[in-house]
């Protein structure tokens, strides 16, 4: 096995092309994904059974299933139902772009949604009773106890979450999309060439996963500086 | 719906290949996972950078790069290898259904090193103690005091991780295993279905998933019983 | 309300929690300026019983009355306590993300809208009047208990109540740092606050209280004077508690 230098060298650039896809997979279903999170996270923790119940059922389907299989169902799937094809939605649900974000945000939604509750369940009791007793109602309670405070615990598995959403856009070279790996994989195709243009992609992840930490860690450490005992 | 029932049969038999894929990446998972955790709580320095290294790596690369890595890097090399003695030899791989085991063992190898290596060190020091004083031998003390405690702080993680294992098992489709993906595209291109035929994939998925939750479940309350209160 | 009206009262208030019932028919008046002081072992239905009366829990029957106001279980009765009760729990409750000065000014200036100068001014002045106004800047996790807890009763008085609840003020503090806080609560008693302080600090309850109760099994067993409570308390069971907690 011969490690083409020259390959490389000439690959890199076009897989550096593929980041800017990457990437923006990566911030529009963060973005949703986490939004969706939120709003998931207060249905399951609401006191109507109405918003409990759907919230219970999307987290179980989109955590219990792959997200390979997710996209599939989006992208391949939803072509079967002529009311979908009929209607507006089709000119976002058609473009392999569109779908591959709708099933990233899903799939980040349901496990945000949990990684959300596990921390505003994690809030001491005995804070939102103090609030209670000085009078606060519902919403200044969650404004400016729970919600601070649930943040900073959700922190280090939202940051796994983050990653793992980076690792699940690679994803999207299986519905043609030209992300990193879609580039990888076309070059591959063409130059036979594994080794030295998928590890050179793996690399290419790797930095950007350390970016994601370095991030995470740096907000751990603000959050967490009320709590350092001097 | 009958199509469904219709094409029950060739489904089920694509479930069977995601089990037996399941079945082997956990042992696999096991093994490098206990191997890594022995690494990173070694003495050796080398080992320690080596096992990071590795953790470092497969958390960090996406699992279906990993995936192709493996299978085609392997091909390539083990093609090149065979031709050097039978030249008329086009093609050499290495079947999908082991690449992609050994991928999803290396990968979901990589969080159980972590997950075992904290709660090897969760294990509270006095027990190890205790046990060498009462005269119990170095692999005694490992087998009857460290892996119990351990295994019961690993637990309710390692369940988490053998959930994504499940998962991953339908990436594996994309180095072209016939299993329950690739099962479900031949039924699209017959059906003209996609939707009913990817959801069936996601229905046994979800019947996977369900039954290894519960699984862990039973298993956390056995490992837990000595903890509970007598009644 | 005229200068008659009880501060709290409670009349045959019960409450249970599943199968245990934690108060049983619980009666108690306590006057405006009075302070009473709650004793009796674990489980026996003090904590519930102060927590009732600011509605952190809700009582099954019975009622209950603050300053002349019934607690009716509904929507209402946050603004009931809110106006009239303030709360010391024992593990202090201070909001970890917040500096000191931050915990007192967040109620003055949520709930009862005060500007941002008024409600600086007035935890300022409460902090003086703890004793620590130096700390007003740091937060909760470098101060000690015995700081927190002052904090913590600086917190409850920066919006004004009529009446304030102790639970158990002292319990999760290290024995040198009991004395600075229970002599906060001794200025404050002396200054005429209405308080009502479950606590083991016997010493605290001879100096200051006009009465202690003493509660066993979710039930007022004694309540009297403390010279006479002390002196010569009328039932056994009374006796056997404070030989155990006076023994040491």
């Amino acid at each position: 096995m011969s490690f083409d230098i020259a390959l490389i060298l000439d690959s890199v650039p076009k897989l550096l092309a593929g980041i800017g896809l990457t990437l923006q997979l990566l911030l529009l279903s963060g973005l949703f994904g986490t939004l969706l999170g939120v709003l998931t996270c207060a249905a399951r923790l609401s006191r109507l059974p109405i918003l409990r119940w759907p919230g219970w059922l999307y987290i179980t389907l989109f955590r219990g299933t792959p997200l390979l299989v997710q996209i599939f169902i989006i992208y391949y799937g939803l072509a079967q139902f002529e009311a979908i094809r009929d209607s507006f939605l089709w000119t976002f649900l058609r473009e392999p772009y569109w779908c591959a974000i709708l099933a990233f945000a899903l799939n980040t939604g349901a496990y945000t949604g949990e990684i959300f509750r596990g921390g505003v369940q994690g809030v001491d009791k005995g804070l939102t009773e103090a609030a209670w007793a000085l009078g606060l109602n519902r919403w200044h309670r969650l404004r400016y106890i729970v919600a601070p405070i649930a943040l900073r615990l959700s922190l280090p598995a939202y940051g796994n979450d983050m990653i793992s959403l980076l690792k699940g856009t690679a994803l999207a070279s299986t519905i043609t999309l030209l992300d990193i790996t879609g580039v990888a994989r076309n070059i591959v195709a063409k130059t036979f060439a594994p080794y030295e243009i998928f590890i050179s992609a793996a690399i290419v992840y790797l930095c950007m996963t350390w970016v994601i930490q370095r991030l995470v860690a740096w907000a751990e450490w603000r959050l967490n500086r009320p709590l350092r005992a001097s | 719906m009958e199509l469904a029932l219709e094409w029950a049969r060739p489904f089920l038999g694509g479930a069977l290949v995601v089990l037996q894929i399941f079945a082997v990446a956990l042992v696999l998972t096991v093994v490098i996972g206990l191997l890594g955790a022995s690494a990173k709580l070694s003495g050796s320095r080398a080992l320690r950078w080596l096992a990071h290294a590795y953790t470092t790596v497969f958390r960090g690369t996406p699992e279906v790069l990993i995936l192709l890595i493996l299978y085609f890097g392997s091909a390539v090399s083990l093609t090149a290898l065979v031709r050097l003695f039978r030249p008329e030899i086009q093609f050499v791989d290495i079947p999908p259904f082991w690449a992609g085991s050994l991928a999803l063992g290396l990968i979901v190898g990589a969080y159980a090193t972590e997950t075992f290596r904290g709660a090897f060190q969760g294990v509270p020091k006095g027990q190890v103690e205790a046990a060498r004083a009462l005269g119990l031998s170095g692999w005694q003390v490992f087998f009857y005091v460290r892996l119990p405690q351990m295994w019961r702080l690993a637990l309710p993680t390692f369940g988490n991780h053998m959930l994504s294992l499940m998962k991953d098992t339908a990436l594996i489709s994309i180095i072209g295993l016939e299993e329950i993906m690739y099962t479900a595209k031949i039924a699209t291109s017959v059906t003209s279905k996609p939707f009913t035929m990817y959801a069936m994939v996601g229905v046994i998925y979800l019947l996977f998933t369900w039954l290894i939750a519960l699984l862990v479940g039973r298993l956390e309350r056995g490992a837990t019983r000595h903890l509970m209160e007598s009644r | 309300m005229n200068a008659e009206t009880p501060a709290i009262l409670l009349d045959k208030v019960s409450k249970r929690f599943g199968s245990f019932e934690a108060l049983k028919q619980v009666s108690l008046t306590v006057a405006r300026g009075e302070r009473i002081v709650v004793c009796g072992p674990s489980g026996s239905g003090k904590s519930t019983m102060i927590r009732c009366v600011n509605r952190l829990e809700r009582h099954d029957s019975g009622e209950i009355f603050v300053n002349g106001m019934a607690l009716t279980g509904g929507k209402g009765d946050q603004a009931v306590v809110r106006d009239n009760v303030g709360m010391v729990f024992q593990q202090f409750n201070l909001f970890p993300h917040l500096t000191v000065l931050q915990n007192l000014m967040l109620a003055p200036r949520l709930v009862q809208k005060r500007s941002k100068a008024e409600a600086r001014d007035v935890a300022l002045r409460l902090l003086e009047r703890v004793r620590i106004p130096e700390q007003a800047e740091k937060y909760p996790a470098q101060l000690s208990g015995g700081q927190q807890q002052r904090v913590a009763i600086a917190r409850a008085l920066c919006v004004n109540p009529k009446i304030m609840l102790f639970d158990e003020p002292t319990s999760a503090l290290d024995p040198e740092m009991i004395k600075e806080v229970l002599d906060v609560m001794v200025a404050l008693a002396r200054e005429g606050m209405t308080m009502i302080c479950v606590t083991h600090e016997m010493g605290f309850a001879r100096s200051v209280a006009d009465r202690v109760v003493f509660m066993d099994h979710g039930r007022i067993v004694e309540a009297d004077a403390p010279e006479a409570f002390f002196g010569n308390p009328r039932h056994e069971r009374t006796r056997l508690f404070l030989s155990q907690i006076l023994s040491h």
